[in-house]
């Protein structure tokens, strides 16, 4: 007995013997019952054991899943029958009544029955729900081994060691059991004369056919999922197929092979296949209609006790005596190639199809390869030769064949093909236009053939190798257990080796310059020389992968969909519900094969790897691109940015000020990090920004913080290495007014102030010390008067000697004025672009450079007055003093918490994102830099009114003290609020102002042809909207419109104006006016303004002779219906106009095409044909436009990359 | 005892003037005070008079008086208001000097310190008075001014624990309120309106606040309402007009008339000079940016 080489393993267990199995039907589960009592619960995809449960006393035979509930049922040798919820992971009940061992347990596949088969010669019907015994079945006379349910009609099939199957009827129990009103009066007369009844009376359940064929007792019977088709496995060691019709059944053949007992059997779900185990140690698969071996497994030494199939998936299970393994009959990876645009596929019928991934269109079968390797083994690999137009199989049958087929020119059926060259090998490619490599396993040889299938070349490829791959144009790759080695076949040489172990598919990208190499739980990606560039690791199989254009991997595992970048950085895109095996990328689309060939196209979404492949290209539009496209910005890429070291980008994304804070510092952004601290005010954090600032050299941010902190030791140490004299005799003072003397000594050493050291060790009583310092300063006086106090005299005293005192070196460069030239905290080009500053790049390092020179001069020059200053130092110190001994008086010892707070304008602007809201607070600086940002806003002229506007009605003047100016109070829109990190300007002409008031005044303008006017309010409506808020998502979709409205009533309206501009006497004239006239028509008017302008303009027609186009026009005025006296007129002129539907002047406009009107030179855009628009309103306009400003709003730029208009934040109000 | 108390015979002069009216102050009849309080009455009218912008007459007044301190500071706030910032901060620092514990230099050389931009100065004098209510109110001013929210709420919270039911502190109380907002907005709209309601007090100074507080209520209209009316009493009151156009803008109307009416009054009212500063701050800040292609 050779072992199949199609039979797949996906899991084993180690245990004791498995005596029962059941698969559940949705999740990668499956139950296993044991020899040894317990019951275990694995996952055989990722080969866990879940659960186990141990309560059944001895051999545990039958286990079953419910099919939909979660619950599961036992039976063992303990006669008991028990019924389990795995979620609360208990026995729920048990059900007694057997009064031997129970062999089997079966859910009923929609009533609430369990169906079990004993030793005591009975089968019962249990019903879950109420827990009680409704039928016992007797009959057999022996042991029952097996009894099943038919997946769909009212029988059970049993199997006895008394060598007989029985088929019971159990229609009578469903009708007990269920609603009385079904029955008819037939079954009524029926269950009146129980006719059929057996010798016990018994009507509920009846033997229908007894099946006898079997010379020894029958272990196990199976129904057919769809056929009248029973098969059984007894100790005979055959396995029988019999039929049913509804009156009889009989034997239909015998499976002879098995040389030992069949102890299970069963139909395959979807195939015509039977498989059976025996204890000969082998599961074998026989074929449904010829009853022949199709193939067989053999165990070395465990004894097969039980088979099960899941119910969907194509994988079976089979326990022996030391487990159970889980296992596929067949490869279900249908075999593909993919060339340009196009995907050859093998079909599960083995018909050759393609499928056009531009079309997204499905050929018919171009061919069929019925005849490739034997019927039940599905072709391993294809490759496409586009030259030749032809394709090479291998199928593992066989020990492996090649067939090299031309396909026919149109695809017309599944024909079989004529010339076929055929071969053995494992695997075959292509490796040029008229040259294949096959691989023979057998004596380790790839032979490079031509068309004809001569053999041209031999290569002796490395020891052990197992496949063979396509290696670039000219090479091979050749697969080993723990390698992957490129081979020239010209030079036949090796060219580069790659040490990655078990690779099982390769994947090129499509500019073949990377591969990836797949095996079961990694991926490695490589260039084209065998370089490894990243490897990854899953835990779940790998399954295929695809190249996107751009050169991401996307691979897939059995339940996901992920990419990874070229440098490893991998994530999930999708889950998948069935395993899929990918084909393609293109777009949003990923196109993959399914288990039954069948293409199927997946949406994904790509933004994620987008952008950090962009990150990683450093291509700062396309990021910029993709976040203002889609809501990407989650904690995910923030900490991904900070990660991988872009610390400065993630700061445009983040809100909360301690990861702003933590992000600033990173990236040296001292401003943001600095206002983050004051809106944290937490001693640790100042604490930080002290270090960083410190570092950068940024000494008036350092002794902020030190302030901050009433670090006061280190305020002095800082001031002191500044230079700063003045600040430091404050130190001194506070020093003196905390009583810190520590602190007072250290200051006035710092500052050489001996007569503050003297006095202080007055104070402090050390008097000794005093006079010493005193007496080596040369202070006679003082010391004399030390003395004095003390009551000694000078030669009661003896002094060491000393040397000249030392002096405190004066600053020479006031490094307290300034920060050091501090490295500009500039903005990263990432931030340029956000700011729509691309472009001007290098003219700011330029500019900067030139900064630096004239920094440079302006610090040789402080130094060169200063030094000159040095000369009478002296005397200055002195009067400096002096002048500090006065201001000290208002040191404030609370330094850190006195000066002027923020205003709430500071706040507004702080607390929103909103331009509105900038602009209120006055910051018209920033609140530019917003609409720039976010709708392109580059000519800001226009909306100077209403800054000024919502910046005057931003506060108010309430007088106070008389001779003081007034308080000025700011005007809040959540009046309700006292939060000053909440707080936001009130924003005059809200948006209902503006639909009830404005746009009914420009509605106004044009009903009465004030179109100057009008188009003057609606551009006012456009930049009123411009600049501010709402308060729900509602009201930014009302905005939307309206500003939409706007758009069209203002390009209509110039329009029309640009027509009255135009004389008409010329030709020229009267064509471009005819052609204006038409124009007006398109924009989208409330439907009375524009019947409006579909008047004008079918009288400017009928008047110019423009019948045909005059009759459009009054067609659609018809159309739109309104006042009768309107309607009459456009009545009258179809009249007219269909007499003659002619044009006398020729004019651009075709009344049936669909078209934009461009806003800057009035001329049709078709739809198909290339325009920009303004992101702002919408407006279209010609390509030639774009980077101008947009005609309609004034404000904003063509085609400027923009983020879109922010007018509402929720949770703000 | 505190001649400002309840029982003081000072009480309604120095309520007429704190409620700004200030013609009733210079109507009052001081013959009858006790000769203590003639100073301080003098002193009051002499402030109001220079509230009605008649500091030139005041000016006039003492001069030749300056040997009194408190005349002296009157002084040095009449050569403020008449544009003699010079002399007048000198005279401020000189008397902030030589008399820190006279309670009418506190608050006056406080007054003209504060309105040069000398805050620091300003607090460390006034925070040398005992019991004078008038300085905390300018403390508490000042304190807003520089956006100090928190430090006016302590100074009024601790004067309220020694004046509970003095005008001075409500109304500072009320200025702080109008700071924090929420609820604080009613209970100083509460105050104002009482002032305002009341014909013994009602001046535009207390309209005013009652305006300004309906109107950071978000009460449009009861705002304009009372702006209308006072306006119509008091068409020269430059917080009146600038409220007024404040309002205006708020509800969308066109404020160009009062803008030039305030431009005649005051022209340099913190809201002209705020407006302009920020047309020229917009303009400097619209030029940075340009269209990539000029049309």
């Amino acid at each position: 007995m050779q072992s199949s080489p199609n039979m797949l393993t996906k899991f084993e267990s180690k245990s004791s013997r498995a005596k029962g199995i059941a698969f559940h039907p949705k999740r990668p589960w499956i139950l296993v019952s044991l020899h040894s009592s317990t019951i275990q619960l694995w996952d055989y995809r990722m080969g866990t054991l879940i659960d186990r449960f141990e309560e059944h006393d001895g051999p545990v035979r039958g286990i079953d899943f419910h099919p939909t509930q979660p619950l599961f049922v036992s039976g063992g040798d303990d006669y008991k029958i028990k019924v389990w919820s795995y979620q609360t992971r208990r026995c729920l009940f048990t059900l007694n009544g057997h009064l031997d061992y129970v062999r089997t347990v079966f859910f009923h596949h929609e009533l609430p029955w369990i169906l079990s088969a004993s030793d005591d010669q009975t089968i019962r019907i249990w019903n879950w729900q109420n827990r009680s015994l409704i039928c016992t079945m007797t009959g057999h006379n022996h042991y029952v081994m097996c009894a099943q349910f038919h997946p769909t009609e009212d029988l059970i099939a049993s199997a006895s060691l008394d060598q007989s199957v029985r088929i019971w009827d159990i229609s009578g129990l469903r009708k007990k059991h269920s609603a009385p009103t079904s029955i008819s009066f037939e079954d009524q007369m029926a269950r009146a004369n129980p006719n059929q009844a057996d010798m016990f009376g018994n009507t509920d359940a009846i033997v229908k056919f007894v099946l006898e064929g079997h010379d020894r007792g029958v272990n196990w019977v199976s129904f057919h999922p769809t056929l009248p088709l029973i098969v059984s496995a007894g100790d005979d060691r055959l396995v029988k197929l019999w039929r049913m019709s509804e009156t009889k059944a009989w034997e239909v053949d015998t499976c002879r092979g098995h040389f030992q007992n069949a102890s299970a059997c069963l139909f395959h779900p979807h195939q015509d296949l039977i498989l059976s185990v025996g204890e000969d140690k082998t599961i074998r698969v026989w074929d449904l209609n010829k009853r022949t071996s199709v193939q067989s497994f053999k165990r070395d030494l465990d004894r097969f006790w039980v088979i099960a199939a899941h119910p969907e998936i194509n994988l079976f299970a089979a326990g022996h005596d030391t487990g159970v393994m889980v296992f596929k009959l067949e490869r279900e990876r249908p075999a593909s190639a993919v060339y340009q645009n196009q995907l050859f596929y093998i079909t599960k019928e083995k018909h050759v199809k393609s499928y056009d991934f531009a079309k997204n269109v499905e050929s018919p079968p171009m061919l069929s390869l019925r005849k490739l390797g034997s019927p039940w083994v599905p072709p391993r690999t294809v490759s496409y030769n586009p030259a030749e137009r032809a394709i090479l199989v291998t199928s593992p049958a066989d020990n492996g064949t090649y067939e090299l087929i031309h396909l026919p020119r149109d695809a017309t059926g599944a024909v079989e093909p004529t010339d076929v060259k055929r071969g053995q090998a494992s695997s075959a490619v292509f490796v040029a236009r008229n040259r294949f490599a096959v691989y023979n396993p057998a004596n380790q040889q790839v032979d490079i053939k031509d068309l004809s299938n001569s053999t041209t070349k031999t290569i002796k490829p490395p020891a052990g190798t197992t496949d063979i791959y396509f290696g670039g144009t000219g090479c091979l790759l050749f697969i080993t257990p723990t390698t992957v080695v490129l081979f020239d076949i010209q030079q036949k040489k090796q060219l580069a080796e790659v040490a990655v172990s078990g690779v099982k598919y390769v994947v090129w990208s499509n500019d073949g310059l990377y591969c990836a190499l797949l095996s079961k739980h990694n991926v490695t990606i490589v260039t084209k020389t065998l370089e490894q560039v990243s490897t990854l690791h899953e835990t779940i199989r790998i399954k295929s992968a695809t190249w996107d254009d751009a050169g991401v991997l996307l691979y897939s595992t059995l339940n996901h969909i992920k990419y990874s970048l070229l440098n490893g950085d991998n994530g999930i895109i999708r889950t998948l519900d069935q395993t899929v095996y990918l084909v393609r990328v293109k777009g949003r689309n990923v196109y993959c094969l399914d288990r039954n060939a069948q293409p199927r196209i997946l949406e994904i979404d790509p933004t994620e790897y987008r952008f950090k492949l962009a990150l990683v290209k450093r291509n700062y539009d396309e990021m910029l691109q993709i976040i203002k496209n889609s809501s990407l910005v989650g904690q995910s890429i923030i900490s991904y940015l900070q990660k991988k070291g872009y610390p400065e980008i993630a700061l445009q994304f983040v809100q909360d000020p301690q990861t702003r804070f933590d992000l600033a510092l990173e990236c040296g952004n001292l401003e943001v990090a600095i206002e983050m601290a004051r809106e944290l005010d937490r001693p640790n954090f100042w604490n930080r920004l002290g270090t960083e600032a410190l570092a950068h050299g940024n000494h008036q941010t350092v002794e902020m913080t030190y302030q901050k902190q009433r670090n006061f030791d280190k305020l002095s140490f800082l001031y002191l290495s500044t230079g700063d004299q003045e600040k430091l005799s404050r130190m001194a003072k506070i020093a003196e007014h905390r009583g810190d003397f520590t602190s007072r000594f250290q200051n006035a050493i710092y500052r050489g102030d001996v007569e503050d050291r003297i006095q202080m060790f007055k104070e402090v009583d050390m008097y000794p010390i005093a006079y010493l310092t005193a007496k080596s300063h040369g202070l006679t006086e003082e010391a004399e008067s030390i003395l004095e106090a003390c009551g000694l005299t000078e030669d009661q005293i003896t002094l060491p000697s000393t040397e000249e005192a030392l002096r405190v070196a004066h600053p020479i460069v006031p490094t307290f004025k300034a920060n050091w030239p501090v490295k500009a905290a500039g903005h990263s080009s990432f931030e340029k672009a956000l700011l729509g500053e691309v472009g001007a790049v290098d003219e700011e390092a330029g500019a900067d450079v030139f900064d630096l020179a004239e920094e440079e001069q302006e610090a040789v020059l402080a130094r060169e007055t200063l030094e000159d200053e040095e000369e009478d130092a002296s005397g200055w110190d002195m009067g400096d003093d002096v002048n500090i001994e006065e201001d000290a008086e208002f040191v404030n010892v609370e330094g850190a918490e006195a000066g002027a707070g923020s205003s709430e304008a500071d706040l507004w602007a702080r607390n929103s994102p909103l331009a509105a809201d900038h602009v209120a607070a006055g910051s018209f600086d920033t609140a530019m830099q917003l609409l720039n940002r976010q709708v392109g806003a580059v000519h800001f002229a226009p909306l100077k009114s209403r800054f000024l506007e919502v910046f005057k009605a931003s506060k108010t003047y309430l007088p106070a003290t008389s001779g003081l100016p007034p308080l000025v109070n700011y005007v809040r829109r959540n009046v309700e609020e006292n939060d000053n990190r909440k707080v936001l300007p009130h924003i005059p002409r809200d948006l209902e102002t503006v639909a009830n008031a404005d746009l009914q005044e420009g509605y106004a303008a044009m009903r009465a042809n004030k179109l100057e006017d009008g188009v003057q309010i609606f551009k006012r409506i456009l930049h009123t909207l411009l600049v501010n808020t709402v308060s729900s998502e509602a009201e930014v979709e009302q905005a939307k419109k309206i500003i939409s409205t706007a758009r069209e009533y203002i390009l209509a309206m110039s329009i029309e104006l640009e027509r009255r501009s135009i004389p008409t006497d010329s030709e020229e004239g009267l064509k471009r006016s005819l052609e204006l006239s038409a124009y007006f028509t398109i924009p989208k008017l409330e439907v009375a303004h524009r019947q409006l302008a579909l008047m004008a303009a079918m009288k400017f027609a009928f008047t110019n002779k423009n019948y045909s186009s005059a009759l459009s026009f009054a067609n659609r005025v018809l159309a739109n219906g309104g006042s009768t006296k309107l309607l009459e007129q456009a009545r009258k002129i179809k009249a007219q106009c269909e007499r003659n539907p002619q044009d006398q002047v020729e004019i651009e406009f075709d009344q049936f095409a669909e078209f934009d009107i461009c806003a800057a030179s009035f001329t049709p855009i078709y739809s198909g044909s290339a325009s920009v628009s303004d992101l702002f309103t919408g407006a279209k306009y010609q390509q030639q436009y774009k980077g101008t400003v947009c005609r309609i709003s004034e404000v904003t730029e063509i085609g400027a990359p923009a983020s879109g208009l922010r007018l509402f934040v929720p949770g703000q109000y | 005892m505190d001649p400002f108390s309840a029982e003081g015979e000072l009480l309604n002069i120095h309520n007429a003037f704190h409620s700004g009216q200030y013609q009733n102050v210079i109507d009052f009849d001081a013959a009858a005070l006790s000769s203590d309080n003639q100073l301080t009455a003098r002193v009051l009218k002499l402030r109001a008079q220079i509230a009605l912008g008649q500091a030139s007459e005041v000016l006039a007044d003492v001069s030749g008086e300056e040997a009194s301190p408190d005349l002296a500071a009157v002084k040095a706030l009449a050569q403020q208001t008449t544009g003699d910032a010079e002399a007048a901060l000198q005279l401020a620092q000189d008397l902030a000097e030589n008399y820190p514990d006279n309670g009418t230099v506190e608050v006056l050389a406080g007054t003209v310190l504060q309105a040069q931009g000398r805050s620091e100065e300003a607090i460390a004098l006034l925070s040398k008075h005992q019991g004078n209510l008038e300085a905390v109110a300018l403390i508490v001013q000042i304190h807003l001014q520089q956006n100090r929210s928190d430090l006016a709420l302590k100074e009024v919270q601790a004067a309220k624990r020694w004046a509970q039911d003095s005008l001075l502190v409500n109304l500072a109380e009320s200025w702080v309120g109008m700071r924090v907002g929420g609820e604080k907005y009613q209970s100083a709209f509460y105050v104002f309106e009482e002032l305002a309601s009341a014909p013994s007090t009602s001046a535009p100074l207390s309209i005013v606040g009652q305006a300004v507080a309906e109107l950071h209520l978000g009460r449009l209209p009861e705002a304009e309402a009372a702006l209308t009316a006072a306006l119509e009493k008091y068409p020269a009151d430059v917080e009146l007009i600038a409220n007024t156009i404040v309002l205006n803008v708020l509800a969308g109307k066109q404020t160009s008339d009062l803008e030039s009416r305030l431009q005649q009054a005051q022209p340099s009212h913190a809201l002209l000079v705020d407006i302009q500063e920020k047309s020229k701050f917009f303009d400097g800040a619209a030029a940075k940016y340009s269209p990539r292609v000029s049309s």
